[in-house]
């Protein structure tokens, strides 16, 4: 069954609605959800390495974390064929607890595990060989399990204390073939109020659906034109959270490329047709799901 | 008329810190764990702004950061105040060439602080285990709450007044005394203060901090102790892992005097006087977090190890019929409830009490607000409360406020009253002059009355003889008095 929303307008509304209801305060502590985008083979093309784009994205987790004590942080690695959350992680065994005298320590355990388990995603080469798309990552997937993990710290906090947000930081364009399941990530993040931003560090095309991403949940989009600045645009553009945000005027692209796939050839169209019974755009006249259709 | 109440820890730290001055602010900023501590106090469009240029190399003036914030007048004057906060602590400099720019020891630590460089220690040095022989039973986070409970509410309890086996020790009497919390009696001992009632109702990090900060005053004038070093300690101290172990070395001499104080006051606990090291308590981790610092007995058999951030269990109920059921056997809560309600009855895991108009004012007497006694029972109301749409009651809360403004409608003045007025005539020409004099308090033209403030009876009093040798030498003078020419 798809469930497709074609007006945007209602939902636009009601969220609004859910923001002046729920009103951020200065004392609320914020979540923030990263997706990396891991995929190896696009980030050797690009000129900045992904180590060097880790140690900016390091920095930026830690002043995240230092702007308020109960800010906290998750972080997913989307790669091909896979996404996986590197951190927090549930292990069994007691960690060692050494306390490292030079640095705070919430900011070193989590930079220290951010980096084993990404090398332990990089080690195993199975799964990305295995898949066929090697050009494009696993966003779909890693959003959907951002928005299952946010939805599950919001339950469990009874206060109405925690306020979340995603942040996907993109190199690589966009698969048709993950259309659909990003709309639906996309509409329930709008309707939970979480926006998602976008920071694409590198990529010719636009991409389409991440853009209309940062548009429809109210976030931002921003293509850096400078990789190497990276850090500076994730302090100034990324790092407010929503209580700031309605104080600064930042930086990001305003116009939207609202493109669609078609559902039967995943095609990306600018014109098409649509079924009058599942709301499914299409190319031809023929829905997959109920057959011919004359208009 | 009660003194200044202190809402929140962060403007105890904020006002001392500003009145600092510069170089002992430069020094102070030399270490991360308090360029940290001192930047989580900002507000939050400061630690944005501060965060934006940390890592810049661009020249910025005040014009190029405005344009950042949006144009509507709360946005500006958010802006207004954080970069006004930001240059009183010196963090923001304002150069000669209208630039502006992060103070650049600040701008170095904090950079450090947030890559995790140098070589400062300056988050806390383990205690090196291999050096020990034998090796004591190290304490549980449990033993080290009932530490910090224990010394913390036994100033409380002095305080209050309740009868106790053993008071606090010296230095916490010279503090209390000094931080006009309790003064001397007549005869033996110390009696509270207005301030100290209020203090008492404060919520536990506000008090720690309230504290400290007396205990800096009294450190620098009578120990002649190094102020920077002692507020680096604080400082570092809320940065520790609670029931962790660290080490005495690298501490300065300065730093292991104030070792003493502190346990005394719950915040470290140490095994014996001369240990190398020392625990933190949940009191010292959570001073900078804002996070409730006493674990009261139903919250802490729940508590895992990993488990810092303990939200304090609220255990007071009340109901709309203004009956008010705490569950709680501490009797400290007990005697701070009997401020400003009256005790009914006590269970073997409860005690209700009613809010009343007497108890009520009873305590509006001894200085504590109405706002005080709701913001008191919101920090500690039950999470049941915490359902409802809102927190207490409004009905209670309503009363309580009018019970506090009862006592202001009637407003005393002292003043001398002019009465008896020959003729209208003279009492408007007094009334005119008192009127320009700027002194009149109330007047009645049916009764032909004054009353004039006490600045200004005086010179009333001196018009009032001016004009009455005028009319005498007036009177003696036949033609003016023959024609009827009222005195001017």
């Amino acid at each position: 069954m798809n469930v497709l929303h074609v007006n945007n307008k209602t939902s636009n509304i009601s969220c609004q609605r859910h923001e002046r209801l729920e009103g951020y305060l200065d004392q609320d502590a914020n979540l923030l959800v990263l997706i990396i985008d891991t995929n190896p083979i696009v980030w050797k093309k690009s000129s900045f390495p992904l180590k060097e784009a880790l140690r900016h994205i390091l920095v930026f987790i830690n002043a995240h974390l230092a702007l308020k004590h109960d800010n906290d942080v998750a972080i997913i690695a989307s790669h091909v064929g896979v996404s996986k959350f590197l951190y927090p992680i549930p292990t069994h065994e007691n960690s060692d607890k050494t306390i490292f005298p030079n640095m705070y320590q919430k900011f070193r355990v989590i930079d220290e595990k951010v980096i084993a388990n990404m090398s332990a995603l990089f080690e195993d080469v199975d799964t990305p060989n295995n898949y066929p798309d090697k050009a494009s990552s696993m966003v779909a997937g890693a959003l959907s399990m951002a928005l299952c993990y946010i939805n599950r710290i919001t339950k469990a906090d009874e206060i109405g204390h925690v306020k979340s947000r995603i942040l996907i930081i993109s190199v690589s364009p966009d698969s048709p073939y993950q259309y659909i399941s990003i709309m639906n990530c996309i509409f329930s993040a709008q309707k939970l109020c979480i926006p998602i931003d976008v920071c694409k560090v590198y990529g010719g095309d636009t991409p389409v659906f991440l853009q209309q991403a940062s548009h429809i949940t109210g976030g931002k989009y921003l293509k850096l034109d400078m990789p190497q600045g990276l850090l500076q645009f994730l302090m100034i553009a990324f790092l407010p959270d929503r209580y700031n945000k309605k104080y600064l005027c930042l930086p990001g692209e305003e116009r939207v490329d609202f493109g669609a796939a078609c559902f039967c050839h995943k095609k990306i169209i600018d014109v098409g047709y649509v079924c009058s019974v599942c709301l499914s755009s299409i190319l031809n006249l023929i829905c997959s799901m109920f057959g011919v259709y004359k208009t | 008329m009660p003194t200044v109440i202190v809402a929140h820890f962060k403007t105890n730290i904020y006002e001392y810190l500003e009145a600092l001055q510069k170089s002992t602010l430069d020094k102070l900023y030399e270490e991360p764990a308090t360029c940290l501590a001192i930047f989580r106090l900002l507000p939050s469009l400061a630690r944005q702004l501060v965060m934006s240029l940390l890592f810049s190399t661009q020249i910025m003036s005040k014009a190029d950061l405005r344009q950042c914030i949006k144009n509507d007048k709360e946005s500006m004057s958010k802006f207004e105040e954080a970069l006004d906060k930001l240059q009183k602590l010196h963090i923001m400099i304002e150069q000669e060439n209208k630039t502006i720019a992060l103070n650049s020891s600040f701008k170095q630590k904090f950079q450090e602080c947030l890559t995790g460089g140098g070589t400062h220690q300056s988050f806390g040095r383990l205690y090196n285990k291999h050096s020990q022989s034998n090796s004591h039973k190290l304490p549980d986070i449990k033993l080290l709450d009932e530490h910090a409970k224990t010394k913390w509410e036994e100033i409380l309890h002095f305080m209050v007044g309740t009868d106790r086996m053993n008071s606090p020790g010296a230095s916490v009497l010279k503090v209390v005394t000094k931080a006009n919390l309790m003064r001397e009696k007549e005869g033996k001992g110390l009696e509270i203060t207005n301030k100290g009632f209020q203090f008492l109702l404060q919520d536990v990090n506000t008090q720690v901090w309230a504290f400290l900060i007396q205990y800096l005053d009294l450190a620098s004038e009578m120990l002649h102790m190094n102020v920077v070093e002692v507020l680096n300690f604080f400082f570092m101290l809320g940065s520790l892992e609670l029931g962790q172990d660290y080490s005495v070395e690298g501490l300065t001499d300065t730093q292991r005097q104030l070792l003493d104080d502190l346990t005394n006051y719950g915040l470290i606990y140490r095994q014996k006087k001369s240990s190398k090291r020392y625990f933190p308590t949940r009191l010292a981790t959570t001073l900078t977090s804002g996070n409730s610092a006493i674990v009261s007995n139903a919250a802490s058999s729940n508590l895992t190890d990993d488990d810092d951030s303990a939200t304090e269990q609220g255990f007071i109920i009340v109901e709309t019929n203004y009956k008010l059921y705490a569950y709680t056997n501490s009797q400290l809560q007990i005697s701070v409830l009997n401020l400003f309600c009256n005790l009914q009855y006590q269970f073997s895991n409860m005690v209700t009490a009613e809010i009343t108009r007497e108890s009520v004012r009873k305590a509006l007497k001894h200085g504590i607000t109405a706002s005080q006694i709701i913001s008191y029972l919101t920090s500690h109301a039950h999470p049941q409360m915490k359902k409802r749409p809102a927190l207490l009651p409004s009905t209670v809360v309503d009363q309580i406020q009018l019970w506090e403004m009862e006592l202001n409608r009637l407003v005393i003045t002292n003043c001398y009253l002019y009465k008896e007025f020959r003729t209208f005539a003279d009492y408007e020409v007094v009334l005119k002059h008192a009127n320009t004099l700027g002194v009149v308090v109330w007047s009645s033209d049916s009764k032909r009355m004054i009353g004039i403030a006490e600045a200004g009876h005086e010179r009333v009093k001196a018009f009032i003889k001016r004009k009455i040798v005028q009319r005498r030498s007036n009177g003696g003078d036949t033609t003016s008095s023959a024609s009827g020419t009222p005195a001017r």
